[in-house]
């Protein structure tokens, strides 16, 4: 019960994040998912049977503040975390660039995916725009050693504590 | 004993493997469900429950945005701090230097009362009140909070703040012990005598109720201007000379055959916006049984 509390801690700060660095770069016209570096980062680090629902949840997380499409991001994501955890075996994720490129990469990704998805079952795009979106992929990926070096420290702490 | 290791290692690959494939498979069938129910109904009903859990944790996030916002501002006014507070103790420094000159001043001045046996101006004293209430009828006298208990008399001066200047308010025209009723500028039934500050000249300031502030019986050959400012004069047996009534707005026309001219007043003091006010005791009369006695 501790430990669900601790990773309930875990995702609630992530929220606290992909809220202040979202509000922090939409002054700009950047469109950074900070909450996909989070799924991207913890799917590195825990197992899938908690990394796919950690992914999902955090897609939920965004399609709530969604108005015409609801699961895209769920979708989205967990789409995202399969690719993760095809990459895990062959990809060591402790030096930064593969987690930048990882990060960047999947972002534009999740991007596209999201706006396929919006034209498919609404018939409408949100498509953030190719700059936006370019963009907050890179912010992203700039943030992605920091979001993973925490998430895998905390992870660590509480794998220690039991074998998650 | 080795076949039935082979048979648990092999049991457990074909588990991981399942694994791997059901549960990427079962979320994006539940998120492709999701995605094709329409957003009434069932979809509604999971956003609600959502909503229990997220929006607690997005007001939490906002706060502490919202925080991080204020800390931002809150370390720049620190980082500002030290240079306003050598720009504040040099301010108190030269206030220091303008209160000692004052007092010379002030020395001289009652000096030189005291030799041509003029009647010395003594220092303001009163005490600050607060309007407690405000006739919804009439706008143009207040209540306040302080009465005869706190050495507050008929006629009393009341003055009050706006703009960070202190200007004439009104006069005490009713006393209890706990409150006094004080008549504003702007009432039809305020008078004193004023004198306008560029050529010193004298007139009496009436309220005009729903209509303008005037000061009646100016000289004929005063140079009165918009814009020039109005004080109490010393010939007034109620109010001390010098407190700021307000400016004048315009100079009436009253055509010919006139011996005296009238002009119109902006109050400084709107009626409206009394919510304190410094009652000045009468030099006459130093409030003896007060609370405690204020300077303003």
């Amino acid at each position: 019960m501790w430990k669900l509390c601790k990773l309930l801690a875990l995702f609630i700060l992530a929220t606290v994040g992909h809220w202040s660095v979202a509000t922090l770069f939409s002054y700009w016209g950047l469109n950074v998912n900070f909450m996909l570096v989070f799924a991207i980062a913890f799917c590195t680090a825990a197992r899938l049977e908690i990394g796919y629902p950690m992914a999902f949840v955090c897609g939920l997380f965004l399609d709530f503040f969604g108005t015409k499409l609801f699961g895209n991001n769920a979708f989205s994501f967990t789409a995202a975390a399969c690719i993760v955890y095809a990459l895990r075996e062959r990809i060591d994720f402790s030096g930064f660039l593969p987690q930048m490129v990882t990060v960047f990469m999947l972002t534009c990704m999740v991007g596209v995916i999201n706006s396929l998805l919006l034209i498919h079952f609404t018939s409408s795009s949100l498509w953030p725009g190719t700059g936006s979106l370019v963009g907050g992929a890179l912010i992203g990926a700039f943030l992605a050693p920091i979001v993973f070096a925490i998430v895998h420290w905390i992870w660590a702490g509480l794998s220690a504590e039991e074998h998650l | 004993m080795v076949s039935s290791r082979k048979k648990t290692v092999k049991k457990q690959v074909y588990t991981g493997n399942r694994r791997r494939i059901l549960f990427p498979v079962a979320f994006l069938l539940l998120s492709f469900l999701l995605m094709i129910l329409p957003l009434e109904g069932f979809v509604s009903s999971v956003k609600t429950v959502l909503s229990y859990v997220f929006i607690p944790q997005v007001r939490l996030a906002h706060g502490t945005v919202k925080y991080a916002e204020g800390v931002h501002q809150t370390v720049q006014e620190l980082l500002n701090a030290h240079h306003e507070n050598r720009l504040l103790k040099q301010q108190i420094e030269m206030e220091h230097l303008l209160a000692s000159q004052a007092q010379t001043v002030f020395q001289e001045n009652q000096r030189l009362a005291a030799a041509l046996e003029l009647r010395p101006e003594l220092p303001w004293q009163g005490v600050w009140a607060k309007v407690a209430y405000r006739e919804p009828s009439q706008w143009n006298s207040v209540i306040i909070d302080k009465g005869s208990a706190d050495g507050i008399t008929e006629r009393c001066a009341v003055l009050s703040l706006e703009q960070g200047k202190e200007g004439l308010a009104g006069v005490v025209v009713e006393v209890t012990e706990n409150t006094a009723k004080v008549l504003l500028v702007r009432d039809e039934d305020f008078s004193a005598a004023v004198m306008l500050e560029k050529g010193q000249e004298e007139g009496l300031l009436v309220g005009g109720g729903a209509h303008a502030v005037r000061i009646k019986y100016l000289p004929l050959g005063a140079e009165i201007a918009k814009g020039d400012k109005v004080f109490t004069s010393a010939t007034s047996s109620i109010f001390p000379a010098g407190i700021l009534v307000g400016s004048v707005r315009a100079v009436r026309d009253d055509g010919s055959f006139q011996t005296a001219q009238t002009v119109e007043v902006d109050p400084l003091i709107r009626s409206a916006a009394v919510k304190e006010v410094f009652v000045l005791f009468k030099p006459e009369e130093p409030a003896k049984e007060a609370t405690y006695v204020e300077t303003l």
